[in-house]
């Protein structure tokens, strides 16, 4: 008998309000059986709640959440085909590792000796072979983490649900587990889905990535689109370090537009067709694809560019960011990579001037 | 410790103060059980140790029917008032209106044992003559009796007399308990009631434990609403006042109230001094797992 | 390296055959959890305590007002409207000793907050964070005890030949035994603060815990003086829980009969000793009248403390 081909999560119409306060405002999404899925986002823009609409643990007040295509509005988390590592504070003080880890196992009637066995080889698969004696307040924050992790997946349930589960820890120790989730979750196969701030984190480890912030879904896509092509300004905005600058729709033509800065047109390409001459538009150009161009002489090829005063340097390490302003006061930010460009030689207060390939830039109507 | 800016003096004198005052709340009881050892009792010149008192009050049939009823009581009440202690605190942390339900479940401690009894007392009787009414319009007795005064409606009493304690202390132990272990156990397949029994419980635990304690002591010393809700029978305190009023401080009412607030004091000083003990141990635990090492 | 083991455990969790889709199905519902609804007792269970009170505690002291307005009968009460009980009562003789009762009352609150708040403010100041739980705890004690006998065991101290008395003599300091502190206002009020003072220290560093402790070090550091820090900051920010206590102890000092009764003097009566009384007595609507007015006072007093001071911020520490 084959089983249901339906989407593993199906959210429709979903909303979800705490009194007055909306958190969660008529969100629609899919998800995809064995995707790595993250919900990504500002903090208490939604992506939690919805994270927890899905697991059963929060009811909403409007809209179906489906699982693998059964309606599930109704059930609590114990009922559905869900686990969840949370943030912290989660594993049971008065129980030993293994017996965190076997819990859900004995909820389950399994007999003692199975229990055991599961246990280990799930400790075993998470790096913590030998520590099913110790206690909780004995372990480290990315040991906890691997602790629930062992706990959830021991359940074989098809989707697992992480509620900004690297928060707690420092930075280098999320890189690793980043690393360790993605690999675990292509090993095992189940659908992955993460909530988290954190944009490198998303990147890492997602399949896709939904974009949430006040409560609405801003925009869905793969890690790459949404870092190289995003559709909405609040995407451009968030992910990775975009310039974007505001004006109207000064021409439309098939493959490109015209915006109107007040203080200089440029040229942006056109990929839809919703652009309407006259409308309030922006464009964002990602910091890395600029460079500064020597004041006077021709452009190259395809280079668009803009005319400012240069601020300051700011060196990051791996890489320098040249901070430009522009006539109507914002800064523009040129990234490169420490040791090229640097001799520049330019000094505050210099005219500069600063270019990016045309089909770099993408255009956002709102 | 203390700030820089008192003096270490000035501090002990304050500290020695505080002391003084719990000592003088409670120097009548020391008083009363120190004349109760007393062969001569209350008022005599001479001083002679005895614990001849306390023999002749364990002879005393009324005063051991009335301290058997009294426990039973205690006993029924404390299995009431615990759960629905902590069914409040639960409701108060889910619920949006937390100020008007805690106002609600804080409220007994500000009407008077008098007023609440003398309220009580009568809606009981107009409730029974209602069940009365319908029972004779159905034509039996089923409903006869249910509330006439007497072990239902003194425990009702007591319930609503010892609610708010019992709330504060279950709702106090439950403020270091993390929601997100019963939403784990949820997540791991558990039920409700046995996400509670397996991971909840065991971490509130000393908390109901001490608020079972609280809630025996306090209706074993209940007088006012007992003795108007309890209709016939005696408790210990209505006897003891009844021996109060008829025969003075005799010898025996000195020893009788002794022995109880003897025990009273013991039970509860050593069970604050134990769970206080155990919850600085449990915090110190606490705080080395609350907190995830940075490392790995 | 994964063991043989954890190769078996993965093959198991392998349960997600991409091609082929889950064959997760929600499990039936029994009859069980159709009646309970989905999260068992849940919903309903939870609101038990809360429904008790409200059938048990606040109906009935609700309808005191409603049958205050009934008639009496020889036996019980018949339902009507009438003031008579009111009227009874403010033209009656216990009119005036009820207004005494309330003076008495009202030096117990003041003599408790002189003696009782310095020692919230010292716990709450100087005592290390730790140990301000213990030691307010301390004032747990006295309720131990039962009420009762607390206050039955100040008659053998405060009589004539009572321990006071008896120390007094034997330290020299007076010849005659003093008898005008037992059956007489002035024991009544000493029963009324022995009884209820710890409640003044309980509220008063309630209030306080809801500050925090820096705010007390901020006075030390700007260098205020100690009458300056008192005034100044120590008494508003725990006014809301010194007004709590208060109303406490003056409501309760009105309210329980046992303290008077056993304490006052001949004639002496407070509002619960009234309705007992009147209870006694089988007049049922004076006992709700008085209960009424007590209760009436007791709301308006909170009432105005809201409004003045904000009495839910005593209550920050539960949320």
């Amino acid at each position: 008998m084959s089983g249901s081909k339906n989407p593993a999560v199906e959210v429709q119409g979903l909303s979800k309000s705490y009194g007055s306060v909306l958190a969660i405002n008529g969100v629609d999404l899919s998800i995809g059986a064995g995707e790595y899925f993250v919900l990504l986002g500002p903090s208490g823009g939604g992506k939690t709640t919805l994270l927890r609409v899905i697991g059963g643990f929060v009811k909403p007040s409007a809209g179906k959440v489906l699982l693998h295509g059964h309606d599930v509005s109704a059930l609590p988390p114990d009922k559905r085909p869900t686990t969840m590592v949370f943030q912290s504070y989660a594993l049971f003080p008065h129980m030993s590792v293994a017996r965190n880890v076997g819990y859900g196992l004995r909820i389950k009637k399994l007999p003692a000796k199975a229990v055991l066995e599961r246990a280990d080889a799930m400790l075993e698969l998470v790096g913590l072979a030998g520590y099913g004696e110790r206690m909780p307040h004995e372990l480290s924050g990315g040991q906890q983490q691997r602790v629930q992790l062992a706990r959830s997946l021991v359940l074989d349930r098809d989707i697992l649900l992480l509620d900004e589960p690297l928060a707690a820890l420092d930075a280098n120790l999320r890189k690793d587990m980043c690393f360790e989730l993605k690999r675990l979750q292509e090993t095992i196969g189940i659908t992955f889905i993460h909530v988290t701030h954190n944009q490198e984190e998303a990147m890492t480890v997602a399949d896709r990535i939904a974009i949430i912030a006040d409560g609405e879904m801003i925009e869905v896509g793969t890690a790459r689109n949404i870092y190289e092509h995003p559709i909405k300004r609040f995407t451009a905005d968030f992910v990775g370090e975009n310039n974007i600058l505001d004006g109207t729709l000064a021409a439309v033509e098939k493959s490109k537009a015209t915006i109107d800065l007040g203080f200089g047109q440029v040229d942006v390409p056109v990929d839809n067709g919703t652009a309407t001459k006259g409308a309030t538009a922006s464009f964002s150009i990602r910091s890395e694809l600029l460079e500064l161009f020597p004041t006077e002489g021709n452009l190259p090829n395809g280079i668009q560019a803009l005319n400012g005063t240069y601020d300051e340097a700011v060196y990051l390490g791996l890489t320098i960011s040249h901070m430009v302003s522009l006539p109507n006061g914002e800064t523009i930010n040129v990234r490169n990579i420490s040791g090229a460009n640097e001799a520049q030689g330019l000094e505050r207060g210099a005219p500069a001037r600063v270019g990016w390939p045309m089909t770099a830039a993408r255009l956002h109507i709102s | 410790m203390t700030d820089k800016y008192g003096s270490i003096w000035t501090y002990r004198l304050k500290w020695a103060y505080t002391l003084l005052v719990v000592v003088s709340l409670l120097m009548p009881v020391f008083y009363v059980m120190y004349v109760s050892f007393n062969e001569h009792g209350f008022g005599a010149a001479d001083y002679t140790f005895t614990l001849d008192w306390y023999g002749v009050i364990f002879k005393d049939k009324l005063l051991l029917a009335a301290l058997g009823d009294t426990t039973i009581l205690a006993i029924i009440t404390t299995i009431i008032v615990v759960p629905f202690g902590l069914l409040a605190a639960k409701y108060y942390k889910r619920t949006q209106r937390k100020v008007l339900t805690v106002s609600l479940l804080l409220s007994p401690l500000f009407v008077p044992s008098d007023i609440l009894g003398s309220a009580l007392l009568v809606f009981f009787k107009n409730l029974s003559k209602i069940f009365e009414a319908l029972s004779d319009w159905l034509g039996n007795e089923w409903f006869y009796g249910w509330f006439d005064l007497g072990y239902t409606t003194a425990i009702i009493g007591l319930v609503i007399y010892i609610l708010p304690y019992v709330f504060v202390v279950i709702l106090i132990t439950m403020g270091r308990y993390r929601d997100e272990q019963t939403e784990a156990a949820r997540a791991c397949g558990a039920g409700a009631w046995q996400a509670f029994w397996h991971v909840e419980f065991p971490q509130i635990r000393a908390g109901i434990f001490s608020s079972c304690a609280f809630a025996i002591i306090l209706s074993f010393n209940e007088y006012t609403r007992t003795s108007l809700l309890k209709g016939g029978y005696d408790t210990f305190t209505t006897v003891l006042i009844s021996q109060f009023l008829n025969e003075g401080m005799s010898e025996q009412s000195f020893a009788m109230s002794s022995a109880v607030s003897f025990i009273a004091i013991a039970a509860i000083g050593s069970i604050i001094a134990f769970t206080l003990l155990r919850t600085e141990k449990l915090e110190r635990t606490a705080r080395a797992k609350a907190l995830p090492v940075m490392s790995t | 390296m994964p063991s043989d083991d954890t190769a078996e455990t993965i093959a198991e969790l392998d349960t997600v055959d991409k091609t082929e889709g889950s064959r997760w199905q929600p499990a039936p519902l029994t009859l069980f959890g159709r009646i309970l609804g989905e999260n068992g007792l849940g919903r309903w269970g939870l609101f038990l305590p809360v429904g008790f009170l409200l059938l048990f505690f606040l109906l009935p002291l609700m309808l005191t007002y409603v049958w205050s307005f009934f008639e009496r009968t020889q036996f019980w009460m018949k339902p009507g409207f009438t003031l008579f009980s009111y009227v009874n009562f403010f033209t009656s003789a216990r009119l005036e000793n009820f207004l005494n009762s309330m003076w008495h009352s009202s030096i117990s609150v003041a003599v408790a907050f002189v003696f009782g708040f310095p020692i919230a403010v010292f716990v709450r100041r100087r005592v290390p964070q730790v140990a301000q739980h213990r030691v307010i705890l301390l004032f747990i004690l006295p309720f131990m005890v039962s009420e009762l006998i607390r206050i039955f065991a100040l008659r053998p101290v405060l009589g004539r030949n009572g321990l006071f008395n008896t120390v007094l003599i034997d330290l020299g300091i007076i010849t005659q035994p003093i008898t005008s502190i037992l059956f007489s206002p002035t024991g009544v009020i000493i029963g009324e603060v022995l009884s209820f003072l710890p409640f003044i220290v309980f509220a008063g560093f309630l209030s306080m815990e809801a500050v925090p402790k820096y705010v007390f070090e901020i006075c030390d550091d700007l260098g205020a003086g100690r009458v300056r820090t008192m005034v100044d900051v120590i008494l508003p920010l725990a006014a809301p829980g010194i007004f709590a206590g208060s109303v406490f102890i003056f409501v309760n000092g009105l309210g329980v009969a046992l303290i008077p009764d056993i304490l006052g003097g001949p004639g002496a009566v407070n509002a619960g000793l009234i309705a007992t009384q009147a209870i006694a007595a089988l007049d049922y609507p004076l006992a709700m009248a008085i209960s009424a007015i007590m209760m009436t006072t007791l709301l308006a007093l909170l009432y105005l403390g809201h409004r003045l001071f904000d009495l839910t911020k005593i209550l920050t520490p539960f949320s």
